[in-house]
């Protein structure tokens, strides 16, 4: 029989087993020094690899590059594999950042407690350790959040889910996402550094959720057929590869409850 | 930071008009010791935490430009203010556009007495963490044959859907100024945090039905 498809859960929906293995699996990889390991692969985003796709690089053509969103997606990809590397039920959460009191207010309080069962809750942050950048950048991450109100809304969600054009749409939306790393600061707040704060994960999360529900709507709209063979490096994927979260094996939800066979009526 | 002769220049062809208190400043070096409040064994030089601007950037206002094709002769379902060639290189910021406000600074409430439009956001890249020439921009001179990716910093583009606020204003008026006040979220020692938004370019764009 296949496995069942990977579910990503909303943060605010969490219980405290799959807490518990979430704040797991980044603890594991953080004591990692190779490339299975946290800094290895928060540091492909920024400093020190810098593959990642922003503001549609493309000096030459009106015809941007739109590989934001599949260049994450094919990234998420990878790390919550990582995850499952260690911890192998774990997903990734996403971060719903349009939640407002009593649901959530501002940073989800997962991601800032200083400590989980008397341990260093391992989503507070991370202490990168890359001396031989210029200049070095050897520092535990830290956050500098706004006023909660100034996070992105479900009319804005909307707003960006409405545009039924690709380019339009992934514009919309890479400018949300922009907001939340300048909302959040700190580490979060710059391409260079951002990939190694915890929360930048599940923020991503939401985004790949978000571009889900989008293709829900439209499928894949008008994206250019230029863009399906583009290679979404260091990964081996290109962009068609990453069109489909069902062919990568995952799906979202709100919540999940699963339902165990034994003690089942005869 | 190196790098710095291919970016746009600050604010582009139209006049650019600096608040009082925040006058144009050279990138700061990184520090010689390590950041205060790091942690022992941090070394020297080493690169602080990104933080909230604490100083006012420089506001951009254009000339007046015609907004004619906005007024209620027109049919339009939706218009756009098209930002090109914007630099990304260094903080992260909010861009709150102010449209016939030239007055606008860093205090003005985003209402649409105010001439409020809506705003972008560049998710910088936080200075040149790398040796001299990391972050040369150098695409024009590329070859035939180089299929490498573009450099990260190629410059960057926003629109900002602006319908309601612009539809006003053309109601009375045939020219509007646009007024760009940037907000530092995110900065560090490698960033220039006054001389924020340099762009290239910008353009209203409006759809009809």
């Amino acid at each position: 029989m296949a496995n069942p498809l990977r579910i990503r859960l909303g943060v605010h929906n969490l219980d405290d087993a799959q807490i518990a293995s979430f704040r797991n699996s980044y603890q594991q990889m953080m004591g990692i020094g190779d490339n299975r390991g946290y800094q290895y692969l928060a540091g492909l985003h920024g400093v020190p690899s810098w593959y990642c796709w922003h503001h549609q690089q493309n000096a030459h053509s009106a015809q941007q590059l739109q590989l934001f969103l599949p260049w994450h997606r094919a990234y998420l990809y990878n790390w919550e594999m990582a995850m499952r590397d260690r911890v192998p039920d774990v997903t990734l959460p996403w971060w719903d950042w349009t939640l407002r009191p009593p649901r959530q207010n501002g940073i989800p309080q997962i991601f800032g407690v200083a400590e989980f069962n008397g341990q260093p809750n391992p989503l507070t942050g991370f202490r990168i350790n890359l001396p031989n950048t210029r200049p070095p950048l050897v520092h535990r991450t830290a956050r500098e959040p706004g006023p909660p109100g100034e996070l992105p809304t479900q009319s804005d969600v909307d707003d960006a889910l409405a545009r039924t054009d690709w380019n339009d749409f992934t514009e919309a939306l890479e400018d949300i996402h922009d907001n939340v790393h300048g909302w959040v600061s700190g580490d979060m707040g710059v391409v260079g550094t951002a990939g190694f704060d915890p929360i930048f994960w599940s923020h991503h999360a939401m985004i790949d959720r978000l571009w889900w529900l989008w293709q829900a709507r439209n499928g894949n709209g008008n994206i250019s057929t230029d863009l399906l063979d583009e290679v979404l490096a260091p990964f081996n994927f290109r962009v068609r590869d990453v069109l489909s979260i069902n062919d990568l094996g995952y799906d979202y939800a709100a919540a999940q409850s699963v339902v165990p066979i034994a003690g089942g009526a005869s | 930071m190196a790098g710095r002769k291919k970016q746009p220049k600050s604010g582009g062809a139209p006049k650019t008009t600096p608040t009082a208190s925040a006058q144009p400043a050279a990138p700061q070096p990184p520090s010689p010791t390590p950041p205060s409040g790091a942690e022992p064994g941090t070394p020297a030089g080493a690169l602080g935490v990104p933080k909230r601007g604490t100083r006012a950037a420089k506001i951009y206002t254009s000339k007046p430009v015609p907004i004619d094709f906005a007024g209620p002769d027109h049919r339009y379902v939706r218009s756009d203010l098209e930002i090109y060639g914007i630099y990304h290189g260094g903080p992260s910021y909010e861009g709150r556009i102010f449209l016939n406000n030239p007055k606008a600074d860093q205090t003005t409430a985003r209402t649409r007495e105010n001439g409020y439009a809506g705003s972008f956001y560049i998710f910088g890249h936080g200075g040149c963490l790398g040796d001299p020439g990391h972050c040369e921009v150098n695409e024009e001179n590329r070859e035939e044959y180089d299929f490498r990716p573009p450099h990260p910093l190629t410059p960057a583009k926003k629109k900002v859907t602006v319908t309601d606020t612009l539809r006003e204003i053309a109601r009375t008026n045939k020219t509007a100024t646009i007024t760009v006040v940037p907000i530092v979220t995110a900065t560090n020692e490698l960033c220039d945090d006054v001389d924020v938004f340099r762009f290239e370019k910008m353009r209203f764009v409006s759809y009809n039905p």
